[in-house]
């Protein structure tokens, strides 16, 4: 990491410019949380287990503990603070009214994995699900999880 | 470092407000949607730190607009203690539930304020939401404010206040058809004092409480991003600290090089953490177990502007430690080897005798050893804090479980007086015990004491969670039983079991002497003994402390009579809770019978059950019962899948259903995974695991099992126990006693997931 270099990246994050001068390794996770105080986008594990940190980069649901800002040029990102506006309302209120979370930690991360899913796969299958939803919830909130998305998806939980 | 002298003098809550405004005036010229959606300011989560508004105690605030904020010590973990206790004021205050939302007090008005959170509720922890003492305590409050707002509608209306009702946030006076909202004279009614407090309604009047079960108030911000976690804290001119701590517990730092790392971008301060500096509490604390548990750790933490730079400086840090005498455990066996060992020949403790084992004359005996290992909470949001010290002034913002734990610890660590220390608690990632001790906020206040006048934020990295946690206490067990030749039932049960750890505060021995298979006189000769294995290792609280160990040895050591005794281990268990009491038995029952229990199932699958209750068995009506049964299958290869779990309980009544429900699903799963998959790993005296790629975690396209909650064995009996730490106890035996009936094959340890589970 000696080499590692400061550069000035700009990207939208929710539809908003943004120009982010950093180390060129610094994680999008953390530009986003301490850059651009954005702190909805969480940090659970720095390696891709857990998806707590997961946003949309370009349409895509991705880690973002595994992006550094060096490879952000022009990026479109999405967080939870905007998943209201790009389809994700109605798996936020499922979350509400099914009481899905617990502690919550985990859960911008899941809702953000779970918008990617329906964007992708309106009428998903279980082994679809499984196959996408692959957050770490230490609380066990996996069952209302999958409610919710199926709800949201109006197919038979 | 002295660029935010300034800061100590401004509100806190002030502070989110203004960095929010700045943020959005970067916000240049795009959608205002997107900006507001983007840019608005997060509420706090902590209340103010002295009265503000129309508060009628430090409790209830009601504002103009009809709002009532309810002020709460206990901070949401994720079981809805908060909702909970703002469901108990609101049966009380008779105020509309969209009004209501829930604050975390500001326990330092606790300590200014004549023990304004204490006096009659129990500060610590969430899991106890809904006991008794709490429950009566905030309805008390709730119906409190609820007259006072009929005697200042009185006073305006010139009416009796007996005339008055009170409902959905309305004041009614029915002869004169008036009406006022609560928000209309909640400025009159907070300064009326009453010259006798109202009596609690019936329960059989409540309207919220154990009918209504509304989700979670903490959850709208959680689903849209707003919700301020511990790690989410922003504070003007905040920097961030990076930790790492002693890489063996209880080794020491030896030296290290500043020099190497100062040039960095971003970086401010090299720190070094000597636990011999921490402060002393200038007066008696009041924490509900004492600070022993919380004590400093040696350790190096670069503090920078950011985040990143500060970890990576860190990783760049020359560090040479003194790991101390921990090192010559070159693996975790070489610890379990010495328990068993003392366990055998060591001068043990008697928790439990009834009777004289040695006069048991049976012919069968059954003979078994148990283990179970370390554990890491692996709570999801790292452990840390954000404090800001100056010569005179310590304010900390914190997820904590224990608000007066996080609030002494800090005045300890500064050695300040208590009226110089705030404490304000944030939404929490997760807690299952790791958050009782507030050693993480003891480290960050360690920090920031070094780097004095600007607040610092210290997060742990995933790596230093694993490595330095707190972790579950292993237990090993030795079991033996004389059946009765008659039967099959014991005659004697003897029972040897050593635990891992110096820490006492979590040595239980719920679940191993607690049982009414022990304790009510079905088995009559019984001798249970406990002794302590001292290690370097820290052992803490890791959800339902001990218990959940106990749990799975006893109700394995069980099943394993009931097999030898060829009986169904159902059955089994009824004759031995004959003499315990009913709820029990209906539990147990009702459990075996919504799972199909008996029915006759191909070689590879099985039934198994177990049945435990939390905090203490021995008193009847008290705790929580559970039985869990779970069916498996069991490939000839050896692969798992536990399809299917039933539970049945009993807790008295419950007092939202749901919220009842959703612990009980996770704390299974938590269970589960704990049983499946967990153990912490030690080499030349270090924790190996580092980060979930190292410590499987169940997710959900792990073949869960459908999870079916029963509520007809409630007995109905007058309590509302607790839901939290239960259901992590019978999972764990139901798998394994299932994998015996499906395979043959007898488990005595965990985690499965290392075992040989194939059979021919």
């Amino acid at each position: 990491m000696e080499d590692d270099t400061v550069e000035t990246v700009s990207f939208t994050v929710n539809g908003l410019p943004q120009r982010v001068e950093a180390y060129s390794s610094t994680p999008l996770l953390w530009v986003l949380r301490d850059h651009l105080e954005m702190t909805g986008t969480k940090y659970g594990c720095g390696i891709a287990q857990c998806g707590a940190c997961t946003v949309h980069v370009n349409g895509e649901a991705v880690r973002s503990c595994q992006l550094p800002l060096s490879g952000l040029a022009g990026a479109d990102v999405t967080t939870i603070e905007g998943l209201a506006s790009h389809g994700g309302a109605t798996l936020q209120r499922l979350w509400a009214e099914m009481n899905v979370p617990q502690c919550g930690y985990c859960q911008a991360g899941m809702l953000m994995a779970a918008a990617d899913l329906l964007k992708k796969t309106p009428k998903p299958s279980d082994p679809e699900i499984d196959a996408v939803m692959t957050n770490i919830c230490r609380c066990g909130t996996y069952p209302r999880i999958r409610a919710a998305i199926k709800r949201a998806a109006g197919v038979a939980a | 470092m002295n660029q935010l002298a300034l800061a100590p003098q401004l509100d806190r809550r002030q502070f989110l407000v203004t960095t929010g405004v700045v943020a959005g005036g970067m916000a240049l010229a795009l959608s205002p949607a997107d900006a507001a959606s983007a840019m608005a300011p997060p509420p706090a989560p902590w209340g103010p730190d002295a009265a503000q508004g129309f508060e009628f105690t430090p409790w209830i605030e009601i504002a103009a607009d009809d709002s009532v904020t309810v002020r709460v010590p206990n901070p949401e973990s994720g079981n809805g203690t908060m909702t909970q206790m703002a469901m108990n004021v609101a049966e009380e205050l008779g105020c509309a539930w969209k009004n209501i939302r829930v604050e975390i007090a500001s326990i330092h008005r606790n300590y200014a304020e004549n023990r304004v959170y204490t006096k009659g509720s129990l500060p610590f922890f969430g899991g106890h939401g809904t006991d008794k003492v709490r429950m009566a305590h905030t309805m008390r409050l709730g119906a409190s404010a609820r007259e006072r707002l009929k005697a200042a509608a009185a006073a305006r209306w010139k009416v009796p206040a007996s005339e008055i009702t009170a409902a959905e946030s309305m004041l009614s006076h029915t002869a004169s058809k008036r009406s006022l909202r609560y928000g209309e004279v909640a400025a009159e009614a907070a300064k009326i004092s009453l010259l006798a407090e109202p009596e609690l309604k019936p329960q059989a009047e409540w309207t919220l409480i154990g009918k209504a079960s509304p989700a979670k108030l903490s959850i709208p911000a959680i689903a849209d991003g707003t919700a301020v976690f511990g790690i989410d804290v922003k504070l003007p001119g905040m920097v961030h600290a990076a930790l790492k701590q002693v890489p063996v517990m209880g080794g020491r730092l030896k030296s290290f090089k500043p020099d190497a790392v100062k040039h960095m971008p971003g970086v401010r301060a090299v720190i070094a953490i000597d636990p011999a500096k921490s402060g002393k509490s200038p007066v008696k604390d009041e924490t509900s177990f004492g600070l022993g548990n919380s004590e400093a750790q040696h350790a190096v933490a670069v503090v920078a502007d950011h985040f990143w730079q500060a970890k990576m400086a860190l990783e760049m840090l020359p560090v040479e430690w003194d790991l101390g005498s921990g090192t010559h455990y070159r693996d975790q066996t070489d610890i379990y080897e010495g328990m068993r060992s003392i366990r055998d020949v060591g001068e043990s403790d008697e928790v439990l005798k009834k009777g004289d084992v040695s006069t048991a004359t049976g012919k069968r005996i059954v003979e078994a050893e148990y283990l179970s290992p370390y554990g890491e909470n692996a709570v999801m949001e790292p452990l840390g804090g954000t404090a800001l010290v100056t010569s005179d002034t310590c304010e900390v913002w914190c997820a904590t479980q224990d608000t007066m734990q996080a609030f002494w610890v800090s005045v300890d660590e500064t050695g300040l007086a208590p009226a110089q220390v705030k404490i304000h608690g944030t939404a929490m990632g997760g807690n299952f015990g790791r958050r009782t001790q507030a050693e993480d906020i003891r480290m960050a206040v360690a920090v920031a004491r070094q780097y004095p006048g600007v607040p610092v934020k210290t997060i742990w990295t995933r790596e230093e969670m694993f490595r330095q946690g707190r972790y579950r206490t292993p237990i090993s067990t030795k079991f033996r039983a004389v059946l009765d030749d008659a039967s099959g039932l014991p005659q004697a049960v003897s029972g040897d079991l050593c635990f891992a750890g110096d820490r006492k505060l979590f040595q239980l021995t719920q679940g191993y002497a607690d049982p009414p298979y022990f304790n009510s006189g079905a088995i009559p000769h019984v001798k249970l003994t406990t002794i302590n294995f001292p290690v370097h290792v820290l052992n803490g609280a890791y959800r339902g402390p001990c218990f959940n160990s106990n749990a799975f040895i006893t109700e394995t050591f069980i099943d394993e009579c009931a097999h030898a005794a060829g009986i169904d281990p159902v059955e089994y268990r009824l004759a031995l809770l004959a003499k315990w009491e009913k709820p029990w038995s209906d539990v147990l029952k009702l459990a075996a019978e919504k799972a199909g229990w008996g029915q006759k199932l191909p070689r590879g699958e099985g039934m198994g059950i177990a049945i435990t209750n939390w905090p203490m068995a021995t008193i009847p009506h008290f705790g929580s019962t559970m039985a869990t049964v779970a069916r498996v299958a069991v490939s000839k290869d050896g692969v798992l899948a536990v399809k299917r779990i039933d539970i049945a309980f009993d807790c008295g009544k419950v007092a939202n259903a749901d919220a009842v429900r959703a612990q009980i699903e996770g704390g299974t799963l938590f269970g589960l995974n704990m049983t499946l998959n967990e153990e912490v790993t030690i080499r030349n005296g270090a924790i190996v695991e580092g980060n979930y790629d190292e410590y499987p975690m169940l997710r959900m396209g792990d073949s869960l099992p459908e999870i079916h909650i029963h509520f007809e064995a409630l007995s109905g009996h007058d309590r509302f126990d607790l839901m939290g730490e239960l259901p992590v106890g019978p999972v764990g035996p139901a798998v394994g006693n299932a994998i015996y009936s499906a395979t043959g094959k007898r488990l005595r340890a965990t985690p499965f997931r290392k075992q040989d589970l194939s059979w021919t």
